[in-house]
């Protein structure tokens, strides 16, 4: 058990210090695995650099690579775990069919091939041969047809909110899966492929709930890495898979890969400047870019997001119905000075589109921006019709929550511009940063006058603007029900090409943007960092793939 | 004799302490304003979980009959499900408990080690600039915050000079007497941190009382008998005024692992501090109160233990 | 003047004679100065005067004091509230700029100006509430004499409690406001200014005046306002002036882990700003200011309060050694 040895050690330690007399009579604590230790204990001397956490066996070339995060993993459960190190972690063990590459395409991973049957009814996906989990059992089809059961009996996660179209999953070889659908869905394949991790069937299957499942020791897994050690607060070690055919080599470069954690982001930036760190998984916050990109033993990778940033009103709530409230509450604020001074120049606009510049294919390039006009603002209220009856310069009864992610230092710095730059428009903004589950309880619920957040990832907009803008919609926060808007999702679900699909989606697009059914302000830039000279390390759009996805770690190569 | 009846006398004043410690953190969450079910139960708890974790607490009962089961979990060592983690609180805490016993401990003997040469050199340079230096020294020392100390500490002695780790508690892959090594290694900046932070009560103590010793009449005994001041000090008063310094570890030890909670976030130290900081974040409640439970509990215990090192120094306790 | 803090080494009763600590506390430590003696026959306070002017350390201290009650009272006059956002961010200190700019490129000098004024009503007004109850405790618990024991234990148990873990709890529950901070703050410092005040009270109701106020009839609440509370009226000063320092190293520490006011600066919120934001470790201003105006504030009141009661202190005034 080797993840209470840190533990005890710990324990060994504040003994030592209790009594000085112990200290003396020390005696060394014993390797717990000592057929790992063949060539002895690594010479402490050696390490007198001020970095005694290199110490990598010797003899073999790979070596470890030293990841820093902000916070524990909370949940091993793939299928349930929600934080970013949650996924960060889990990902390097559990394998998903398809990745996207740098233009936001999906490639394949562990699929090979897929496709829609012709009355849109069916989906089949092809799986590669040759993977195994790490008992040695073969990943099958039968795996995939699992998770996706399970998925759906339980409700699990994200993944549970795609798959609305799912009657039923068969495994029909060792590496066909086939889907069947209750109506046509463009995007189906493409959502579970690429956001559902696959889970071993022999261990996930044995549990009474796969929700309540904590998998949190003897890991079963089919990434690159393997979880091997736990030692909470502190890190957590992956080993290197002997066999793992997509890497290059049939293995991952590199034999081990340590998350270690930091609470503080300061701490954690000094100890990648000091060598302790080889790679930081979180973006750094905007205010830092500067400071590291100037910094020659370090490098950045820049990768946008694949989402954007945005402020939705609730739409079920008086006075936010009106659409002259909601265009008022728009212009009211300065983007371009968000996205300079709040995010250092990190972010480009969207140009108040929900079709972002990320993905050039459907784009709309003749989209404004919201323009910055407080005067605008009051004259549109007044023409709703709202009055300043005691003359303070704020409208009477306009006065709207507005509720984010206190943990989330970018939108809590500029939900504070927004707030007083609405004053000077004459509307009242309280602020309400919320502990994160609090915030997605709230929104879940629809419980909010304002809304303040990101979607990390909107891919394939001609299903998934039907997450956002139906009725029912799982993640419709503002209550958009617009006629108009099905019907434009409607054609763009069943046109077949980029071409046919853009005029209605540019069409959605143009509506919200008018009718304010999201008022999206920016997308990131993300910024991740890590020591200069390695090389193979990959970083993909999105935070929750960074720099730490699977085939980027699985290519990694340290510094000579 | 009279040491086993004062020994049990500490003791029961000891668990007195610790029920009172668990009786205001009790009632102070249950009368606040807000939703005191918050304290047991996550609103993102499954509806069976909640209801379980409602009933093992009794929040459907009366008041007093809520206190009672909740003594009673606690006997049993039921601190609750952490909210974040889903596992049982005393399980989480007792990873982070010995890095918090070590750095802590650690810290108190370090700054007694220090404090003592300083707070004698103070005494018997009284007045001068030397006993002046050290008195602002402490002073200042007590007054600085805890943070920025840490991220200078780690900028100047981690990064610039770079003789210590930056942040956590040992290497990995590290046995035998290199884990010790690197035990030490990480202990060092978060140690001396804390040192700077309390060592100026104890330096100012001692200082107080060695002042008060060598007037009195057994001191100018010694001298007028010929002892050279140097043993007048080291022999006669400071073992005097020694005795009224231990009392003050009682009262200083709840103001450490107070400290620690800043200390170990800065320092990535996986102690219970940093438990407590990142359970702030997440509202986890359950982990909050277990950790106060858990540091109260060992404040209580050094007091013990400094109430018998008292005990054992005060000969009119032995002959009582 | 300082029986009850005098008396010799503590008699079997280890946990008794807490007023030793070298935190000053009010209850008379013999301090940093040693003054030539004089003065005699002119009234106590007087002559407490007389020796404090003498303290250069003294003297600067309570300069500061003043200069820092002026920035929070003068605080619009100084500096503009610090509110939106500006062109130059991060700059290091410069002209226009004194202290340099946060991540928004807003003034720290404004921030530093403004955040005197929050920690000043969050320290002084949790001060004030500690004060009320601790004399109150300490007081009851010097005159009845059958309260002196629950009293006493009373106090004894909350100071040995980890107070820091207590409060964030509480704040965390009750939600951020400087309210809320005065109140959490206020509610664990009061013991420490119970014991001083009982230490400082016990032999003021021994003495026979008031004995003999007993004798002739005289209410009690009309002897603890004449009698009383005179006499522990100098510890009161040097509580008050403690006591908020105290706090506003508790605010600090309670806003750097984000249970701060968000609404207003205070010092912590600054540094809080300052860790989320990544400054911390990159642009040194942004932490090593407001961390300066917290050790001013602490350290000139701590000097303050020990050169205050050595002035008072005939032991400590009059010694010649």
């Amino acid at each position: 058990m080797t993840r209470s040895r840190i533990t005890r050690a710990g324990w060994r330690g504040a003994a030592v210090a209790v009594s000085v007399a112990a200290m003396m009579a020390a005696c060394s604590p014993s390797n717990p695995d000592a057929s790992d230790d063949a060539s002895g204990p690594d010479g402490g001397a050696a390490d007198a650099d001020g970095d005694d956490d290199s110490g990598r066996p010797a003899g073999e070339a790979g070596g470890d690579i030293r990841i820093g995060t902000t916070a524990d993993v909370v949940n091993f459960n793939p299928l349930v775990g929600n934080s970013r190190t949650d996924s960060w972690v889990t990902n390097l063990m559990y394998p998903a069919m398809m990745t996207i590459n740098a233009d936001a395409e999906k490639v394949p991973a562990l699929a090979t091939d897929w496709g829609y049957d012709d009355d849109g009814l069916g989906a089949w996906i092809e799986i590669r041969d040759d993977m195994t989990w790490t008992d040695g059992t073969p990943l099958t089809a039968a795996d995939v047809a699992f998770t996706i059961e399970a998925i759906k009996e339980e409700s699990l996660g994200t993944v549970a909110g795609m798959i609305g179209a799912l009657d039923g999953a068969e495994a029909v070889s060792d590496t066909r899966v086939e889907f069947t659908l209750n109506r046509p869905d463009g995007a189906f394949i493409n959502s579970v492929g690429f956001w559902m991790p696959i889970v071993p069937a022999h261990v996930f299957g044995e549990v009474d709930s796969v929700a309540e499942f904590a998998n949190d020791e003897e890991w079963v897994s089919a990434g690159p890495f393997v979880l091997t050690q736990v030692d909470r607060g502190q890190r957590y070690i992956l080993e290197a898979v002997e066999d793992y055919p997509l890497a290059e080599g049939g293995r991952a470069n590199l034999d081990r890969v340590v998350f270690r954690v930091y609470p503080d982001v300061n701490t954690q930036v000094l100890a990648l400047r000091s060598g302790e760190l080889d790679l930081i998984a979180n973006a750094l916050p905007p205010s830092m870019v500067n400071e590291v990109a100037g910094d020659d033993s370090l490098q950045t990778y820049q990768v946008p997001s694949l989402g954007w940033a945005h402020m939705q009103y609730n739409m079920r709530r008086e006075p936010l119905d009106q659409v002259e409230v909601r265009r008022a509450l728009a212009h009211a604020v300065d983007y371009e000075a968000i996205r300079q001074v709040v995010l250092g120049g990190n972010a480009v606009s969207a140009n108040s589109s929900v079709l972002t510049p990320t993905y050039p294919q459907w784009a709309e390039e003749d989209a404004e921006e919201y323009t910055y006009d407080p005067d605008l603002s009051r004259s549109l209220l007044e023409d709703a019709g709202f009055t300043d009856s005691n003359g303070n310069g704020m409208f009477d009864d306009l006065s709207f929550e507005m509720v984010y992610d206190s943990g989330d230092p970018i939108i809590a710095t500029w939900a504070e511009l927004v707030r007083d730059q609405s004053a000077e428009a004459g509307i009242e903004i309280r602020l309400a940063g919320l502990e994160r589950n609090t915030y997605m309880d709230r929104t879940v619920n629809r419980d909010f006058d304002i809304y303040a957040g990101s979607w990390a990832i909107i891919d394939e907009p001609q299903s998934n603007f039907t997450l956002l803008f139906h009725e029912d919609g799982f993640i419709n926060y503002a209550g958009v029900d617009d006629a108009e808007i099905n019907r434009l999702m409607e054609e763009s679900a069943t046109a077949l090409t980029v071409d046919e699909a853009r005029e209605p989606l540019h069409e959605i697009a143009r509506i919200v943007r008018d009718e304010v059914y999201d008022n999206v302000m920016y997308v990131e830039q993300f910024t991740f960092a890590g020591a200069a000279g390695w090389t193979g390390l990959d970083a993909k759009p999105s935070e929750l793939l960074s720099v730490v996805n699977p085939q980027s770690l699985a290519s990694a190569q340290a510094p000579e | 004799m009279a040491l086993l009846r004062f020994g049990s006398l500490r003791l029961l004043r000891g668990v007195f302490t610790l029920w009172f410690a668990v009786t205001v953190t009790f009632f102070l969450v249950r009368l606040l304003p807000g939703d005191p079910a918050l304290a047991v139960a996550s609103p993102t708890m499954t509806a069976d979980q909640r209801e379980k974790m409602l009933t093992d607490f009794g929040l459907d009962q009366p008041l007093f009959l809520q206190y009672l089961s909740y003594l009673q979990q606690l006997l049993q060592g039921n601190l609750g499900i952490s909210f974040r983690q889903n596992q049982p609180v005393l399980d989480i805490l007792m990873e982070r408990l010995p890095w918090t016993l070590l750095l802590t401990g650690t810290a108190l003997i370090a700054t007694l080690i220090i404090g003592l040469p300083l707070g004698v050199l103070a005494a018997t340079h009284k007045g001068g600039a030397i006993d002046r230096a050290v008195q602002v020294g402490g002073v200042v020392g007590q007054s600085l915050f805890v943070p920025t100390v840490g991220i200078a500490l780690l900028y100047i002695f981690g990064l610039g000079l770079g003789w210590f780790p930056i942040g956590g508690a040992m290497a990995s892959d590290v046995y035998g007497w290199d884990a010790y090594v690197s035990i030490a290694r990480h202990l060092v900046l978060p140690c001396l941190s804390l040192v700077l932070l309390q060592i100026g009560a104890y330096v100012l103590t001692l200082r107080t009382n060695l002042i008060d010793a060598l007037g009195e009449d057994y001191c100018n005994v010694a001298r007028a008998k010929g002892s050279p001041e140097r043993t007048v000090v080291w022999k006669h008063a400071l073992r005097n005024a020694l005795l009224p310094t231990t009392t003050l570890v009682g009262l200083q030890v709840g103001f450490l692992v107070g400290g620690a909670v800043l200390t170990e976030t800065i320092f990535a130290y996986p102690g219970i501090g940093r438990a407590i900081y990142e359970s702030v974040g997440q509202l986890d409640f359950p982990v909050m109160q277990g950790a106060f439970v858990l540091l109260a509990a060992t404040v209580v215990i050094a007091n013990f233990i400094t109430d018998l090192a008292y005990g054992f120094l005060d000969p009119r306790v032995r002959v009582q | 003047m300082t029986p009850g803090t005098r008396q010799d080494a503590p008699g079997g009763e280890p946990g008794g004679d807490v007023d030793r600590t070298g935190v000053p506390t009010g209850g008379g430590d013999p301090g940093l100065i040693d003054l030539p003696e004089g003065d005699a026959g002119v009234a106590p306070r007087v002559r407490t005067w007389r020796a404090f002017r003498r303290n250069p350390l003294g003297v600067v201290s309570i300069a500061i004091l003043g200069v820092l009650m002026i920035v929070a009272v003068a605080a619009p006059l100084i500096a503009e509230y610090p509110s939106g956002y500006g062109t130059e961010v991060l700059a290091p200190p410069s002209g226009e700029h004194w202290f340099g700019t946060d991540n928004l490129g807003r003034d720290i000098f404004a921030q530093v100006v403004w955040g005197t004024r929050t920690s000043m009503i969050v320290g002084l007004g949790a001060a004030a509430l500690a004060i009320i109850l601790g004399v109150a405790v300490g007081v009851s618990a010097a005159y009845f004499k059958r309260l002196d024991t629950p009293l006493g234990m009373l106090v004894d148990l909350m100071l040995s409690l980890p107070v820091l873990p207590l409060m964030i709890l509480v704040a965390a529950l009750a939600g951020p406001s400087v309210s809320t901070l005065v109140v959490v703050i206020a509610a664990f410092s009061w013991p420490e200014v119970a014991r001083v005040v009982r230490s400082q009270a016990m032999p003021v109701v021994t003495l026979s005046f008031v004995d003999a106020a007993h004798v002739v009839g005289a209410p009690n609440r009309w002897i603890m306002i004449r009698h009383v509370l005179p006499a522990v009226s100098p510890v009161i000063t040097v509580s008050v002036v403690l006591t908020a320092s105290k706090a506003v190293l508790s605010e600090a520490g309670l806003s750097f882990l984000g249970l701060g006011d968000p609404s207003s600066w205070s010092w912590g919120a600054i540094l809080h700003n300052a860790q989320r934001t990544g400054a911390l470790s990159s642009a040194w201003w942004t932490a090593v200011f407001p961390s300066v105006a917290i050790l001013l504030l602490v350290v000139a009141a701590t000097l303050c309060a020990l050169a205050y009661n050595d002035a008072r202190n005939p032991r400590t005034r009059q010694d010649s050694r």
